[in-house]
């Protein structure tokens, strides 16, 4: 079973690979984080997200917008749930 | 003035593969023909099942059947508001074979806005797929006609004949030259020329393997990827959501992806990630547009055996008007001119002419004039030819931001947005790089402080931020911004009081 602390790193991993150019930024996010303004990520940024998520994690997002997640931790939330 | 010619790309096409690209006058002539070629090859696979060209053909005939029975007769316009589909292929092929005008809606309309735009644009129906029906409201309040997209007839009625070239066919949303959202008008020979253009430069071109990723309100989705799919005797497979695309990628395997350069450059990261090609083992061709393509892209996927090929087009000009032949080797240019296409450059900015040139903006004589001058189409980019022929793009003249999604964001429309708010005075939207080298959407505000000092807390800035986010977080994702500065000072201003606009890209 990942833990909390799992996801978050394997988070980081992909947003890195996300956007490599932002890596330092991305280093020292935390789960308050804004993925909008503090993460500055796209709409390609988050579906990138959400393709990498369900790849690393073996889940499946269920309908869900760009709007449903603020900060890191509602993503965080919502793998955890999902690898529950 | 200079005509781009058919000769130009016998350099990259056998002379037996030029002459099967032939020309229809509208898109009645093509579909015949692809009916009569194509009949029991697959045309659309959408959800699991598989229509051929036979199997559109009857579905689209029944759905004329509908839109004459709701009254609907050649000169007639529609709006027609659907995800990408099947009933949207079909209600659209229907509506433009029996010469009413579809106008496209984009999906994510809300319903004010599609009743707006039914005014706007003259609809005498709305045409609704069954999973929209909810943004009809108003328009039902108002008595607009709307039928279901997914309604059929148990008679076809046939497709018109002899519309021509000059008949209107779409109305296409675009950003257009000064940034306000509005509908463009394209006759039933642009759209053949822009469906047509997408034959030229590469080794293979009919019966392939598409994938549809973008949507079908964008011109790039209707003409490049549905359009040039059709005419090419090629299936094309529709994405229901993009988050499956590798998994579909994975079982369709497509043969060409017309895609936004950001979501190529997401393709390669996530192949860099996972250790594998996620666009599948037979992908010879990735058609981009719709914003700038970085050149080490072209590179990259070249190492892995796909041609990028970057293009060059506008909504008003029915899509691309240039594009790169597979492996041309120009990873900075945006290809050859398409033939039949007039030409001519001013000042540094590309001046257009030709059939595949928008009727003009619907009901906006201002915007119409402002657009053309001496019957040329202003681009607003700024370009240069080299001595083969290839175009590259310089600079642009225009306010509007193109995002590497392929998004054309107004930057007074978003402004307008955040201006709503009492305790804002001013704002300004514009691309930005940040330190990291990023292009990013960033809005600076100027805080009305008259209003800012009612509030009673003890932060002010934080709370008009906290304000700003709010606002941001309700905007349509593609008009989200990334950064958010509150200024203390005004902007810079011209002599008339307006805002002096960044220049950071």
């Amino acid at each position: 079973m990942l833990t909390r602390e799992d996801i978050i790193r394997k988070l980081k991993d992909i947003l890195i690979s996300a956007d490599a150019r932002n890596a330092a930024a991305l280093q020292a996010c935390t789960e308050d984080s804004k993925i909008l303004t503090d993460l500055g990520l796209t709409s390609v940024g988050m579906l990138y997200m959400v393709i990498a998520i369900e790849e690393t994690f073996n889940i499946r997002f269920d309908n869900v917008g760009m709007n449903d997640f603020v900060t890191l931790r509602d993503v965080v939330d919502y793998v955890e749930n999902k690898l529950k | 003035m200079l005509t781009a010619s058919k000769e130009i790309f016998a350099k990259y096409q056998d002379e037996a593969l030029l002459a099967r690209i032939r020309e229809y006058p509208d898109v009645s002539a093509m579909w015949a023909a692809c009916v009569r070629d194509y009949a029991d090859l697959p045309a659309v696979v959408f959800d699991g099942e598989t229509h051929t060209y036979a199997d559109l053909d009857r579905d689209a005939a029944a759905f004329r059947t509908v839109l004459k029975n709701a009254g609907l007769t050649a000169g007639d316009r529609v709006c027609l508001l659907a995800p990408n589909s099947y009933l949207f292929v079909k209600a659209y092929l229907a509506a433009v074979t029996m010469g009413v005008t579809a106008a496209i809606l984009p999906a994510q309309l809300d319903e004010r806005s599609v009743f707006g735009c039914t005014m706007m644009f003259g609809a005498k129906a709305v045409v609704c797929h069954p999973d929209l029906e909810a943004k009809l409201s108003i328009c039902k309040a108002k008595n607009v006609k709307t039928l279901s997209a997914a309604d059929t007839a148990e008679e076809g009625t046939p497709a018109a004949e002899g519309l021509g070239e000059d008949f209107p066919c779409v109305i296409m949303f675009t950003g257009g030259t000064t940034g306000k959202s509005k509908g463009a008008l394209l006759s039933h020979g642009a759209v053949m020329q822009g469906t047509v253009n997408g034959c030229y430069g590469y080794s293979e071109v009919f019966n392939q393997r598409y994938m549809l990723l973008l949507p079908l309100s964008h011109v790039f989705g209707l003409i490049r990827n549905l359009m040039t799919s059709l005419y090419t005797g090629s299936a094309l497979f529709i994405c229901r959501n993009n988050k499956d695309m590798f998994r579909d990628i994975a079982v369709f395997r497509p043969t060409i992806l017309v895609i936004v350069p950001a979501l190529a450059e997401m393709a390669l990261n996530l192949s860099r990630q996972f250790g594998r090609n996620m666009l599948g083992p037979d992908l010879k061709y990735i058609i981009c547009g719709a914003a700038a393509v970085a050149p080490y892209l072209v590179k990259e996927y070249l190492k892995m055996g796909i041609g990028l090929c970057p293009g060059y087009g506008l909504t008003e000009s029915a899509n691309l008007v240039s594009g790169n032949p597979d492996f041309a080797n120009r990873p900075d240019s945006v290809g050859l001119m398409y033939p039949n296409q007039e030409y001519k450059i001013v000042d540094g900015e590309l001046w257009l002419k030709g059939k595949n040139m928008m009727l003009g903006y619907v009901g906006d004589p201002a915007e119409n004039a402002a657009a053309y001058e001496d019957g040329w189409f202003r681009t607003g980019d700024l370009v240069r030819f080299d001595e083969d022929g290839f175009l590259y793009i310089t600079g642009r003249i225009k306010e509007v931001i193109i995002l590497s999604n392929g998004e054309n964001v107004s930057p007074a429309e978003v402004e307008a947005r955040f201006n709503e708010l009492p305790i804002v005075q001013d704002s300004q939207v514009f691309e930005d790089v940040d330190e990291s080298g990023r292009h990013i959407l960033a809005l600076e505000v100027v805080p009305r402080m008259t209003e800012l000092k009612k509030i009673d807390t003890p932060d002010p800035i934080a709370y008009l931020t906290a304000q700003l986010e709010a606002v941001n977080a309700g905007l349509p994702g593609y008009w989200q911004v990334n950064r958010i500065t509150v200024r203390d000072s005004d902007f810079a201003r011209t002599p008339s009081m307006k805002i002096v606009r960044y220049k950071k890209c």
